[in-house]
C-alpha cells in the first residue's frame, strides 16, 4: 500500500495530546458508527437472538433443527453451488480478458467499450430480470434463432429448473461484468506507468506485458471478485423469485436459500427458523469475508498516518 | 489515462493482426452486451399488438415510432391511478436521501480511519472491511425482524415507514473503504502537521482541508451507493408492504404481474393492458437515471481511486 511508501519519520510532539486526536476521530466516525450498529451489528445480534427462541419459551437450537430438516433445505444449497459451477468460471475469465483488453485499448475505443459492458450493470435487480423475461420469452426475443434451434416455443420450455444454473449464470455474467470491469479495469490503470515502459523498452509484445505484468498485478482482485461472487450466489433471491412467478409454478418458490428463509418469516410465520437460516447465511459470508480480507491482501493495513 | 506509453501506441496506428484481434473481439462482446438492451429499448417503441408478430422480426426498425412511445407511456402513467409516478418518486426520495446520509457519513469516517489515531481504530477497519465483502441482503430477514420489533415502542421506524429503509441504506461500509483508500493515498501527512502548528483542531483539519479535496471520493461513493439503493429490492419489499410505499424497484415486478404475457388471465375485460413495450418502456425510464449518473461519473470512475491500495 502506498502508505508505506511515504517514510514515516518520528511523529512530531508539538501538536494536542493523543486524546484530542482520538476525540476528533471520535467525532468524526460517530455518524457511520451509529448506521454500523444499527444496521450492521445489532441485527446480526439480534437475528442471532431470535433464532435461538424455542416454540414453547425459552432458548435453544431447534429452530435450526427445523430448518436444516425442511426437505428443501439441502435443495436450495445444491442449486446455488450448481450455479455457481457455471457462472464463476464465466466470470473470472469474462472479467479478466476484457479487463486485459480495455486496458490495452487507451482513449476513446476502450472507454467506450467500457461504457457498453456496464450498460447491462445498470439494470440490475428487476430490471435485468425484465430484459431476461423479454430474452427468455420465445416469440420476439432476440434470441429467438436459438430458441428455434432448440425446439422451444414457450417461456416454460426455456427457464425449465434444469436450465437455471445456466441462465442464472448468464443474468449474473450480463449484469455484473460491467462493474467488476470497472473496478479490475481501475486496478490496472494504477500500474505504474514506468514499469509499462521499461518492459516496452525490453521489446515485450503486448501480449507478453498482459500475461507477465498486467496480470499478476490484478491477481488479488481476481480472487476478491471471485469470492464476493460466491457470496454474493448464495444470496440469491429475486432472480429466481420473479423467474419462478412467470413459469406458472415449475419452479420451486424455495430454490434458494433467501427464498426458504422468506418462506419460513412471512408464510410459515416461523420467525426463529427464518433467522436461523440467515444466521446460517451470515455464517457463510462471513467466512467467505474473513477469507477475503486475510488471504486476498488487498487490505492490509497501513498504520494511521 | 493519457501517457507517454499510449501516445507511443496512437503514433503508430498501424493494424497488426494482435491489434485487430483485440479490436475484433471487444467489438464482437460489445455487440453480445449491447444487442438485448437496444432490441429491449427499441420494444418501447412498437405496439403490443404486433407481439409475436412484429413486421421484419425484432432487429427490423420497421413500426417503431415516437407515437407508440407516447401511448405506451399513457399506458403506464394511467396505471392503477399513477402508481407508476408514485414508485419512481418514491425510489428517488430513498435513493437520494440514504446516498446523502451515506456520503455524509463515510468521507469522515474513512478519514478518521485514514488519517487519526484512536483506540479500536483497528477493530472498526476490521469491521468495515467485513461488512463491506458481505453481500447487503444477508441481513435483510434479521433488519425486517429489528424494525418489526423497534417500531412498536418508535412508531416512526416501523414496518411501512421509509426511514428504516433510508437509514438501512445509508449503511455503506464501501463508501467508507474509498473515502479511506482516497486519504490513504492522496493526503499528504506534512498538510495535515502544517494545519496542526497552525493551531487547527482535527475536526477543523477534515472540514477545511480534507473534506474539500475529497472530491473524488465524494464522486465515487455518490455513484455506487447510489446505483446500490436505487436497484435495491429485497429490503424495501420486506420493509415497505404496501404498493404505494414501494420504489420502483418493485413497482416493476407489480407491472410483470398485472401482465398478461405471462398469465393470460390477467387480460380478462382489460381494454387496454400491460405488454412488452409497455414493460420495456417502464423499465428504461428506471434506468436513465443510472445512466446520466454513469456517464456524469465517468472520468471519476476511469481514474481508479476504486482501487488505490493495490497501488505502491
Amino acid at each position: 500500500m502506498s502508505a508505506t511508501a511515504i517514510p514515516n519519520p518520528r511523529r512530531p510532539r508539538l501538536r494536542s495530546p493523543l486524546w484530542a486526536e482520538a476525540r476528533a476521530a471520535l467525532i468524526l466516525v460517530a455518524p457511520f458508527l451509529f448506521l454500523l450498529l444499527v444496521a450492521g451489528v445489532i441485527p446480526m445480534l439480534y437475528g442471532i437472538y431470535i433464532s435461538l427462541e424455542e416454540p414453547g419459551g425459552g432458548y435453544g437450537i431447534s429452530a435450526y433443527g427445523r430448518i436444516i430438516n425442511d426437505f428443501r433445505f439441502w435443495d436450495t444449497f445444491i442449486h446455488i453451488l450448481t450455479t455457481l459451477l457455471v457462472w464463476i468460471p464465466l466470470m473470472m475469465v469474462g472479467v479478466v480478458g476484457l479487463a486485459l483488453l480495455v486496458y490495452n485499448s487507451p482513449g476513446r475505443y476502450g472507454s467506450g467499450m467500457r461504457f457498453i459492458y456496464f450498460m447491462p450493470g445498470a439494470l440490475a435487480g428487476i430490471a435485468n430480470i425484465m430484459l431476461w423475461l423479454f430474452l427468455l420469452n420465445p416469440g420476439d426475443s432476440p434470441l429467438d434463432p436459438l430458441w428455434d434451434f432448440m425446439g422451444y416455443t414457450t417461456i416454460n420450455q426455456v427457464a425449465h429448473p434444469s436450465h437455471m444454473p445456466w441462465i442464472l449464470a448468464s443474468i449474473l455474467f450480463l449484469q455484473g461484468a460491467g462493474t467488476w470491469l470497472v473496478i479490475v479495469n481501475g486496478g490496472l490503470n494504477g500500474i505504474n506507468e514506468e514499469v509499462m515502459e521499461a518492459a516496452t523498452v525490453d521489446g515485450a509484445g503486448k501480449v507478453s506485458m498482459a500475461w507477465r505484468i498486467q496480470l499478476p498485478i490484478i491477481r488479488p482482485w481476481i480472487g476478491y471478485m471471485a469470492l464476493l461472487n460466491v457470496a454474493y450466489g448464495f444470496q440469491l433471491f429475486i432472480e429466481i423469485q420473479v423467474l419462478g412467478a412467470v413459469t406458472s409454478g415449475m419452479i420451486s418458490p424455495q430454490w434458494s436459500p433467501n427464498q426458504l428463509s422468506y418462506t419460513y418469516a412471512f408464510q410459515v410465520l416461523d420467525r426463529p427458523a427464518a433467522a436461523a437460516m440467515a444466521v446460517i447465511l451470515l455464517g457463510i459470508s462471513l467466512t467467505i469475508g474473513l477469507i477475503v480480507i486475510e488471504r486476498s491482501g488487498l487490505f492490509k493495513d497501513a498504520d494511521a498516518m | 489515462m493519457t501517457s507517454k506509453f499510449d501516445t507511443a501506441h496512437h503514433a503508430g496506428q498501424h493494424w497488426s493482426v494482435g491489434r485487430l484481434v483485440r479490436v475484433g473481439t471487444l467489438a464482437l462482446v460489445a455487440v453480445v452486451f449491447a444487442v438485448p438492451i437496444v432490441t429491449f429499448m427499441l420494444m418501447s417503441m412498437r405496439r403490443e399488438d404486433e407481439f409475436g408478430n412484429i413486421p421484419g422480426g425484432i432487429y427490423s426498425l420497421e413500426g417503431l415510432s415516437l407515437d407508440n412511445v407516447a401511448r405506451n407511456l399513457d399506458i403506464i402513467l394511467t396505471f392503477n391511478n399513477g402508481l407508476f409516478t408514485t414508485w419512481l418518486s418514491n425510489s428517488m426520495i430513498i435513493a437520494v436521501a440514504a446516498t446523502t446520509l451515506a456520503v455524509l457519513s463515510a468521507i469522515p469516517a474513512g478519514y478518521a480511519i485514514a488519517k487519526l489515531r484512536f483506540p479500536g481504530r483497528s477493530v472498526l477497519r476490521f469491521v468495515t472491511l467485513l461488512t463491506m465483502v458481505m453481500p447487503n441482503t444477508v441481513l435483510v430477514i434479521p433488519l425486517f425482524l429489528e424494525v418489526n420489533a423497534v417500531g412498536k415502542v418508535f412508531p416512526m421506524f416501523s414496518i411501512g415507514q421509509l426511514w428504516p429503509v433510508i437509514v438501512i441504506m445509508a449503511f455503506y461500509p464501501f463508501g467508507v473503504y474509498l473515502a479511506y483508500i482516497h486519504f490513504l493515498t492522496t493526503l499528504p501527512r506534512e498538510l495535515i502537521e502544517a494545519a496542526r502548528i497552525d493551531g487547527l483542531s482535527d475536526v477543523s483539519i477534515f472540514f477545511r482541508i480534507a473534506a474539500p479535496l475529497a472530491k473524488q471520493a465524494v464522486a465515487l461513493v455518490v455513484f455506487f451507493s447510489f446505483v446500490a439503493n436505487w436497484t435495491n429490492y429485497f429490503l424495501p419489499l420486506v420493509l415497505l408492504p404496501l404498493a404505494k410505499q414501494q420504489p420502483v424497484s418493485i413497482g416493476l415486478q407489480h407491472l410483470i404481474a398485472a401482465s398478461p404475457i405471462f398469465d393470460p388471465t390477467k387480460s380478462a375485460g382489460l381494454a387496454v393492458s400491460l405488454w412488452m413495450p409497455q414493460l420495456a418502456l417502464a423499465t428504461t425510464i428506471t434506468i436513465i437515471p443510472l445512466f446520466i449518473l454513469f456517464i456524469a461519473a465517468q472520468r471519476f470512475l476511469a481514474r481508479g481511486a476504486v482501487v488505490g491500495a493495490v497501488k505502491g
